[in-house]
């Protein structure tokens, strides 16, 4: 039986992030991916993690059961689109899209099956929006940002100043990667990849 | 200022009421340290539930029941030594040793001394030093013993109240260090069925104590909150874990080391706290898995169940 697959360590390079803003290459990635607007902990929020959650779960366990190349369930990532300053927008207008990276061989037939024992368990129906898509996010700036979700302003400024200086700029949604848990982790020490796609300025 | 002296002595009274059950089980143990002992008696002679027990006398005593009475049998044997012309062999077996070598090695280890050097100087104390003062004596019953004192004085526990929780549930009986296979087949059954998701808690009870119990006979409940719509099937069962008051202590790091969490909470923390122990299993709630986490960054809630104030 091979090893259980984990693309974090597999793509390292991509996940290794300092707490000063650096340069990362990255490739295609499939995820498990639903959007939607609101607040952040808001219902639909909650509704579409516990949607995300129950499809990798389920998928990942469905393939071991049936003694298929088991790997690890990724962590929840999410774009977020505020089509301009952050602060400007009221948060229950914030859209976004929550992410959880899944291997290259998932296939839609495996999501399928996988909403359909989640419907018969009375889930919600979020899941039917669950979709399985390729983001292709190319050059981007990344930084390790340590603290509240509140001031990530202060960090993506840093991540700003580092393009300018590098003669780069944004051209993609933000995106973040939760590494810790906000459940259980105190704000004060939450860790979150910022990752913020660049071009080179006009 | 009265609600406050009130406060206080009732939690003297509460150390003194575990004081007086657990010294009840060391007169016991001093008095038939040539007899196996079970468990489930000494913790009868505590009032306690055997689930309880080891940790409440491990955390009070600072040691475990089973190198409690390792120790006596030694200082017992070193006082024989000392004042008695008694053979060393017939020594080493009356504290339990099946051979004269294995006597030796650990008598060794614990008065840096063989047991024939020992017996040629006098002034060898016969007791091995430990926080709780109660050592073997020669026809003489233990009067009382200090109870350890909380190494972390800011041990971080806080008091819950919690509502039944109905739970889908593997039984594991074998070593608790295996456990992990259990798990593995357990979450696999329900991911496929649709049953975890993002407000899965994953939940463990342990039944025995693995330093009494042997290891192949050892129990564990692996156990994951589900909904009203799950029915027990095959070897996956239901049961609810009761609601009500909960000290709650959160354990950092690999799970070897829960034991002496345990005995932390409810050692060192219960019989100072003014509340007593309700005869349900304590369970631990796990926060983050070794899937993905290293041993150092596990976290586990630990919660002991509490009788109503």
């Amino acid at each position: 039986m091979t090893a259980k697959l984990d693309l974090y360590k597999l793509h390292k390079a991509e996940y290794v992030t300092p707490k000063k803003p650096a340069l990362v290459r990255t490739k295609p990635a499939q995820y498990l991916a639903i959007g939607g607007d609101g607040a952040p902990g808001g219902t639909r929020f909650s509704a579409c993690i516990g949607a995300l959650y129950g499809a990798a779960f389920t998928i990942k366990m469905t393939r071991k059961f049936a003694g298929k190349q088991d790997y690890t369930v990724c962590k929840l990532e999410g774009q977020w689109f505020f089509g301009g300053d952050p602060a400007a927008v009221p948060k229950d207008q914030w859209k976004w899209k929550l992410l959880i990276r899944t291997p290259e061989f998932i296939a839609r037939k495996d999501l399928a099956a996988a909403v359909e024992t989640l419907l018969k368990r009375g889930k919600s129906p979020e899941m039917e929006e669950v979709a399985l898509e390729t983001i292709d996010e190319g050059v981007c700036i990344q930084m390790l940002h340590v603290g509240p979700y509140e001031r990530e302003h202060e960090t993506v400024a840093l991540m700003r100043s580092f393009a300018e200086a590098n003669g780069l700029q944004f051209s993609g949604p933000h995106h973040e990667i939760y590494l810790s848990d906000p459940r259980r982790v105190p704000p004060e020490r939450l860790k979150t990849i910022i990752r913020l796609p660049a071009t080179k300025q006009d | 200022m009265r609600i406050c002296k009130m406060h206080v002595s009732a939690k003297q009274t509460t150390l003194r009421f575990y004081k007086e059950r657990l010294l009840r089980v060391l007169v016991h143990i001093q008095e038939h340290l040539d007899e196996p002992l079970a468990l489930e008696e000494l913790a009868r002679l505590a009032c306690l539930a055997p689930y309880h027990f080891h940790h409440v006398f491990t955390g009070m005593l600072g040691e475990s029941l089973a190198s409690h009475v390792r120790r006596l049998r030694l200082e017992r044997a070193a006082t024989r030594l000392k004042f008695t012309e008694m053979p060393v062999v017939e020594i080493a077996f009356e504290a339990a040793y099946e051979t004269h070598e294995a006597f030796s090695r650990a008598f060794r280890k614990a008065f840096g001394l063989s047991p024939a050097q020992f017996r040629k100087r006098n002034r060898t104390s016969a007791r091995i030093q430990i926080p709780s003062g109660i050592h073997y004596q020669h026809r003489k019953r233990p009067g009382s013993f200090r109870a350890a004192q909380p190494e972390d004085k800011s041990m971080n526990v806080t008091i819950k109240h919690l509502k039944p929780m109905r739970v889908a549930f593997m039984r594991h009986v074998g070593p608790y260090n295996e456990v992990g296979k259990t798990w593995e087949c357990f979450t696999m059954y329900l991911g496929k069925e649709g049953l975890l998701g993002s407000g899965s808690q994953f939940i463990g009870i342990s039944h025995d104590d693995p330093a009494v119990t042997p290891p192949d006979k050892t129990r564990y409940d692996a156990c994951v909150t589900v909904d009203g719509m799950f029915r027990a099937a095959g070897e996956i069962g239901v049961q609810v874990i009761p609601g009500g008051d909960y000290a709650m202590l959160t354990h950092f790091g690999p799970y070897e080391k829960l034991s002496e969490s345990y005995a932390k909470l409810l050692g060192q923390w219960l019989p100072r706290s003014g509340r007593r122990l309700r005869a349900t299993p304590c369970f631990e709630i796990y926060l983050n898995t070794p899937e993905n986490t290293a041993p150092e960054d596990l976290l586990t809630d630990i919660h002991a169940p509490l009788e109503a104030k």
